[in-house]
């Protein structure tokens, strides 16, 4: 063994120590790499890797999707769905179709700002949990006279909104994740 | 890698750090067990070096009993053509479960046909043809959102194939890495084993951190160069085909495996991987920096002595990719001591390295994509060794140069020098169904090392080989 390959050692007997110590992720078998011909099909065709037949116990993940999927006619991505309808909650809704993926809400001023009101349209686009997999569209009005008039919502509380939405799907997904 | 949310729910769990750390209150799962598998059919057209032998090359050696129909003592020479249909298949067993502490558990095996390269050996430990079904991975694993994961059994390490970046093949069979070699015959080693995957599965003892702030780590460690049960000795002799065996006669002709994969003389292959993965302004990003060692057995004279004759393996290797909006490019640069297999070099060989560049583009359900791979990489080696039944001396492999034991000369052909090989695959999927793609594929692969015969079945010298493949036809994964 050479000089340097000592300390590399080290560093490797070091790492579960270390990821004792933190507090992490436990990350997918999934998230690694593969040789298995199989495997690489099913990812790279957007394949479910829990695809196949099971033969022996309850094929758990299957019904968690369908679950998820509320059963399984769903044409969106569920974790963002249900993220979508979380986040915007706050607000009544005025409708919700879970099949085009687009929620729209109904006007609402929130208490500590009488004078303007919000409304959003949100669209949860495709299958796939992805971070440009939902836009949200925030109108705003204002209180002029007795007379709401349109004002221009900044752009960047569409973008904060869709944030919020990606961090909430990315909690259901790790929840899910833990089952 | 897609842009996918998963790599970056390490930022959440970072959060609600305290949380993870608690003990794990989850249901408990009887272990399921699923089975699954693929099948593809291809259609390649080849066009390459080496398709027709003028000069005999005598009855094939170490190809069993049947050579019947070689005729003996005869000339022995083909024309090959340039069509045909290749089919292969595996089955993946996969079990997996959960406990209720949080801990979970499984076990995958996997038997594929075209595992080896089927080359069969009398009297040894023989190897089946290309299409028996073999084990191909098979591990079972441990794993704890607090410890990680521990995998034992025959896999691909943390380099050889889990946790690099930067190798883009998520299109066609794999591009420039895959099914192509398939349907060239192998004069001039027209092939691409220095990617993941290549390294083998010498059964081994893997560990993988989990991620914290987007970094993941693993290392892996197999004591010898074997897979599955294939330990101890085939029968009571002793001999290098043992797998434990430290030294042996003849080991300085194993530093690229022999005897259909079973046999090369590497050992205490190491392997440690440090990757973050992350999202940069939209950007879903992995990095990926890493190192594969390994010793190997020493040469054993008739008398007893032992020689180190190979240089330790020492690969160093990092990568990157970054994908968006459907498009993922990547690049991987790899730099030590190795040859174009992945084994060891003879002592006094140069090093090796080689650049991978790929990049793909999904859209619906089309994949296009192409990569590129370029290396230089000892070519013949540098050393010969002559042994004189007590000491073994190394001679240059130079032409020229004269064996101190025999009294030979090196012919022309025996030149060696830096071998030059490079390879681009362009291809493109459709997926008809989800699992189920049709594919079109076209790479050409192309060696080069002046002086040295890379066709020895033609007269002359010819220094360069090259292969042309497009192949079409259909995957279906389930």
């Amino acid at each position: 063994m050479t000089h340097m390959t000592r300390p590399i050692l080290l560093l490797g007997l070091a790492l579960p120590l270390l990821a004792a110590c933190a507090g992490g992720r436990l990350v997918g078998n999934e998230e690694y790499g593969t040789d298995n011909r199989r495997e690489l099909a099913l990812r790279q065709t957007g394949a479910a890797t829990n695809a196949g037949i099971v033969v022996f116990g309850v094929d758990r993940s299957r019904q968690a999707q369908e679950a998820a999927a509320g059963g399984g006619g769903m044409t969106v991505n569920a974790f963002l769905w249900r993220a979508t309808l979380d986040t915007l909650s706050f607000m009544p809704l005025s409708s919700a179709d879970p099949f085009g993926g687009v929620i729209i809400t109904d006007w609402y001023s929130p208490p500590q700002a009488q004078g303007e009101r919000f409304k959003a349209t949100a669209y949860v686009i495709g299958r796939q949990l992805r971070s440009d997999g939902v836009r949200v569209q925030v109108f705003r009005q204002i209180l002029r006279g007795n007379q709401w008039v349109d004002a221009p919502a900044s752009t960047a509380t569409n973008a904060e909104m869709e944030d919020r939405v990606l961090a909430r799907a990315r909690e259901l997904r790790s929840q899910s994740a833990g089952r | 890698m897609r842009k996918i949310l998963l790599g970056t729910t390490a930022v959440v769990s970072a959060v609600v750090g305290a949380a993870v750390m608690a003990p794990q209150a989850s249901a408990q799962e009887a272990p399921t067990v699923r089975i699954g598998g693929f099948f593809q059919a291809l259609y390649g057209y080849t066009n390459q070096t080496g398709q027709q032998s003028i000069v005999s090359s005598g009855l094939p050696t170490g190809v069993g009993n049947s050579t019947t129909f070689i005729p003996a003592g005869a000339t022995n020479i083909a024309r090959s053509g340039k069509h045909d249909i290749s089919s292969n298949a595996g089955i993946d067993v996969i079990v997996s479960g959960k406990l209720a502490n949080g801990l979970t558990y499984g076990a995958q095996i996997s038997i594929n046909g075209n595992a080896v390269e089927g080359r069969q050996v009398v009297g040894s430990r023989s190897s089946g043809g290309k299409t028996l079904m073999q084990i191909d991975e098979m591990y079972a694993f441990i794993a704890h959102p607090r410890f990680g994961q521990v995998r034992m059994g025959d896999e691909d390490g943390v380099m050889g194939g889990l946790m690099n970046s930067g190798w883009v093949q998520g299109f066609g069979t794999g591009g420039v890495h895959g099914s192509w070699e398939a349907f060239v015959n192998r004069q001039g080693g027209g092939r691409t084993t220095t990617a993941p995957g290549g390294l083998g599965d010498s059964s081994k003892i893997l560990y993988m951190s989990p991620q914290f702030a987007g970094f993941d780590f693993g290392a892996s460690f197999a004591p010898n160069f074997n897979s599955g049960a294939a330990t101890g000795c085939p029968n009571e002799a002793q001999s290098g085909f043992c797998d434990r065996a430290i030294a042996f006669s003849g080991a300085r002709g194993v530093g690229v495996p022999a005897a259909g994969g079973d046999f090369a003389a590497r050992r205490n292959e190491y392997q440690l991987a440090a990757r973050w993965r992350g999202n940069v302004a939209g950007v879903g990003i992995a990095a990926t920096v890493g190192h594969i060692g390994a010793s190997a057995a020493r040469d054993l004279t008739a008398s007893g002595q032992q020689f180190r004759v190979f240089n330790d393996l020492n690969i160093w290797q990092a990568g990157v990719q970054a994908s968006y909006a459907g498009f993922t490019l990547g690049a991987n640069y790899s730099y030590g001591d190795y040859n174009f297999f992945w084994g060891n070099t003879l002592r006094g060989d140069r090093p090796a390295e080689q650049l991978v560049v790929g990049g793909q583009y999904v859209a619906g359900p089309i994949t296009v994509g192409a990569n590129f791979v370029t290396g230089l990489f000892e070519g013949g080696s540098r050393s010969n060794f002559a042994e004189t039944g007590t000491t073994l001396t190394p001679f240059s492999a130079r032409p020229g140069a004269i064996n101190p034991v025999t009294g030979a000369v090196n012919g022309q052909a025996n030149n060696s020098a830096s071998m030059r090989r490079w390879g681009v695959g362009i291809g493109a999927n459709y997926r008809l169904a989800p699992g189920m793609d049709l594919i079109a594929e076209y790479v050409h692969y192309s060696v080069r090392e002046q002086g040295r015969d890379l066709d020895a079945n033609r007269p002359g010298i010819q220094s360069r080989s090259f292969s042309n493949v497009f192949l079409t036809g259909v995957r279906l994964a389930f």
